[in-house]
């Protein structure tokens, strides 16, 4: 009987189009899950395909495999563990030498592969000619040219897949230089006997790349051929005076331009220059900048009039249902409560609809064109100063829109140091929930300058931050590395996937704590606790911040969302003219506390899910303390001449 | 011997070949992984005012941060070595 379950990956270098390939095979049949003890996404799928069920498995998108990364721990522990019976390389043809980097390291691992080479359209295009055939037989393993985004070439790989289990073809492996060769060969005869599910040949390049991971492996297993490595590594850097992974690298890069001199052809083509003609503006020292305000300004100008339509229409058709529940259900505490669980889950739609939908559509459609690239390109000198690199800097001007999304966005960063410095800042970058806060309040009834001068402040706030976080956190600091991606047409099918799965992880993950805080706060004022809480909270409030007593429940509606402190003012006071009861020292505490004080809720679920409970702990009490110290500060300070 | 140069002095459009990376240990595995070793040689394409540098390296476009393009020396292969 033959099995027809079979168990697949996808793996490849980010920005490959990987994703487009997973998406493409399996639709809507995905699931979207953890890996176990991370934080990291583990997309995995089924398709149907010639009587197989196939189960598909998305590996994070990588740029090795070493230990750089979680990411790259990960994805060669599942092709070892797990053993798929095959694996599906993809390849962005239009780079093949930098691809095949990663190819070399994937075929070390020994397990049936298959190569997909992505974007082969666009590689012709470019000019260059690939031999195809040659590749094959070098590499030793089925070749396919496909074009993701038409789908083309996919049905194709399959078929190679399958016929490659069919075959039970061992794979042969690629030699290295003779030096490193020999070497590799005598200890991978001695790791015959190690029990691991790695391949002994795969282990013994790690050796001598002086894995940490595998050493912890083979030390459990056989201590002495720790020593016997350590010996080699020293051989070889003896014979080429530096550190044995590079020299391992380095045999991996002098194959791969073996091969390239053998498989491809390249001939002047007309889009590198098209490519260059944009990037001589978008990135040019004067001009770049100019553009890049005028891009993003558009594009945050556009969610901000879209958004705030779509709001304001929604509210409208809101508007009379509290009083229809109440009708409905009566008069009771019951009836308040769920009506208050209702309101909490309608709030979440007002803000995913009319600002998270767009500007996820914005995101993915920046992103895949290759100009966030850019962004992050000439942002990275500014970022620097905050201790972070260039790439951080999507996160922060997402954060502008909303924190949720700017949060989940952090994974963008490499290491768990940039991502946490990163997800702290972006929980202090104004969204436009704190923004409706500060210009209702400081705009409307103070001045326009005291909103720049809160703005600025929080800029000045977020550098310092960052700079202190990045000193005091440990671990090596990471320079951008960085990729530059040419220019592409966005796919819109892609970019509406990427916003539908982006947008339920926003749902998911906020919808929850949203509700039930919503449902507790309701439950507090219901059974009158609001007074007593009010009191217990005005020596900070009224002493310390020099605020009104209610302000400290504004404050605490405030948690569920931002813009509450504005609508609860509005409505304990009856009136929009809050000059009747603000002082406009109180005003501008106010406004920079609301936008210190605590992040938002379902800023806080994606945070905890993001960092865990002990980070989320440690930022809102900072925050929580910074807002108290700097709010009093201010109310003394500015209450000297105003 | 001549002074050490470094990547962050290449001037746009030079095209020069790595000689050495002195980054921490993770960073020059990692462009090793990226194709980034000592020989390699490499394009600069693109300088932003103390920020990053551009370069074309095995076929693709790479932005490396100011700080790290200090870390790398690299030597001008063009251009004729002076006799001593």
């Amino acid at each position: 009987m033959r099995n027809t379950k079979l168990n697949i990956v996808l793996a490849g270098q980010t920005d490959v189009g990987k994703s487009v390939i997973f998406n493409y095979l399996t639709g809507l049949h995905q699931h979207i899950g953890k890996w176990s003890g991370q934080t990291l996404e583990r997309a995995e799928g089924t398709l149907y395909y010639q009587g197989y069920t196939m189960d598909v498995l998305n590996l994070p998108g990588i740029s090795s495999l070493t230990n750089y990364s979680a990411e790259e721990i990960i994805s060669r522990k599942y092709i070892a563990e797990q053993k798929p019976d095959f694996i599906i390389n993809v390849v962005d043809a239009t780079r093949l030498e930098k691809s095949l980097l990663f190819t070399l390291q994937l075929l070390e691992m020994a397990r049936p592969t298959i190569i997909g080479l992505n974007m082969f359209d666009l590689s012709e295009k470019r000019g260059l000619e690939i031999n195809l055939s040659k590749l094959e037989k070098i590499l030793g393993t089925p070749v396919v040219p496909t074009i993701a985004t038409q789908g083309k070439g996919l049905t194709k790989t399959l078929d190679r897949g399958i016929e490659l289990l069919k075959e039970k073809k061992t794979l042969k492996p690629l030699n290295y230089g003779a030096e490193v060769e020999t070497r590799l060969e005598r200890l991978t005869a001695d790791l015959k006997n190690i029990k691991s599910p790695y391949a002994p040949r795969w282990l013994a390049i790690k050796l001598l790349e002086r894995d940490k991971e595998v050493e912890k492996i083979i030390k459990r297993g056989n201590p002495v051929l720790l020593k016997e490595a350590e010996n080699l590594c020293q051989e070889l850097e003896e014979i080429h005076g530096h550190d044995s992974s590079i020299i391992i690298a380095g045999e991996r890069c002098l194959l791969v331009a073996q091969i390239i001199a053998k498989v491809l052809k390249t001939s002047e083509s007309k889009k590198i220059s098209f490519n260059e003609k944009i990037d001589k503006i978008t990135c040019h020292k004067i001009w770049g900048y100019p553009t890049m305000a005028a891009v993003l300004g558009i594009v945050f100008f556009a969610i901000f009039k879209f958004g705030n339509f779509i709001s304001a229409f929604l509210a409208r058709i809101y508007s009379g249902w509290p009083a229809a529940w109440e009708n409905f259900f009566g008069h009771s505490a019951w009836s308040a409560l769920s009506w208050s669980a209702i309101e909490s889950a309608l709030a979440l739609l007002d803000l995913a609809l009319p600002f998270i939908i767009p500007f996820y559509i914005f995101l993915f459609l920046l992103e895949s064109s290759g100009y966030l690239a850019r962004v992050s390109f000439l942002m990275d000198n500014l970022m620097h100063k905050m201790g972070i690199h260039g790439k951080a800097c999507i996160p922060l001007i997402t954060g502008l829109t909303c924190n949720v999304p700017a949060c989940l966005s952090c994974r963008m960063m490499e290491t768990e140091r940039e991502k946490f410095i990163t997800g702290f800042l972006t929980t202090l970058i104004p969204c436009s929930a704190k923004t409706i806060v500060v210009f209702g309040l400081v705009g409307k009834f103070v001045g326009l300058g005291w909103v720049l001068a809160l703005y600025l402040f929080i800029l000045f706030l977020v550098l310092f931050l960052g700079k202190l976080t990045s000193k005091t956190l440990p671990g090596e600091a990471v320079e951008l590395i960085m990729e530059m991606p040419d220019y592409k047409i966005p796919k819109i099918k892609t970019i509406l996937l990427q916003t539908w799965f982006g947008l339920k992880d926003f749902i998911f993950i906020a919808a929850p704590l949203v509700i039930i805080l919503g449902v507790i706060i309701k439950a507090v004022s219901l059974a009158g606790w609001l007074p007593l809480i009010t009191s217990w909270l005005s020596p900070i409030v009224v002493g310390w911040l020099g605020l009104p007593a209610i302000c400290g429940i504004l404050l605490i509606f405030g948690v569920l969302r931002k813009e509450l402190i504005l609508v609860m003012l509005a409505g304990l006071l009856g009136t929009t003219n809050f000059a009747q009861i603000l002082t406009p020292v109180q005003m501008i505490v106010l406004a920079l506390v609301s936008l210190l004080y605590f992040p938002c809720v379902a800023t806080l679920a994606v945070f905890w899910r993001e960092f865990g409970w002990k980070k989320t702990t440690a930022v809102v009490a900072l925050e929580l303390f910074l807002a108290i110290l700097l709010g009093g500060l201010a109310y003394r300070i500015l209450g000297l001449f105003m | 011997m001549n002074k050490p140069l470094f990547l962050s002095k290449i001037k746009e459009g030079e095209e020069v070949e790595i000689v050495t990376i002195n980054a921490g240990a993770q960073t020059t595995k990692r462009l090793a992984d990226l194709g980034l070793t000592s020989g390699t040689k490499i394009k600069v394409l693109r300088k932003a005012i103390s920020g990053p540098l551009e370069i074309r390296i095995r076929g693709s476009r790479l932005a490396l941060g100011r700080g790290l393009a200090n870390k790398i020396t690299v030597k001008r292969y063009l251009v004729c070595a002076t006799p001593n």
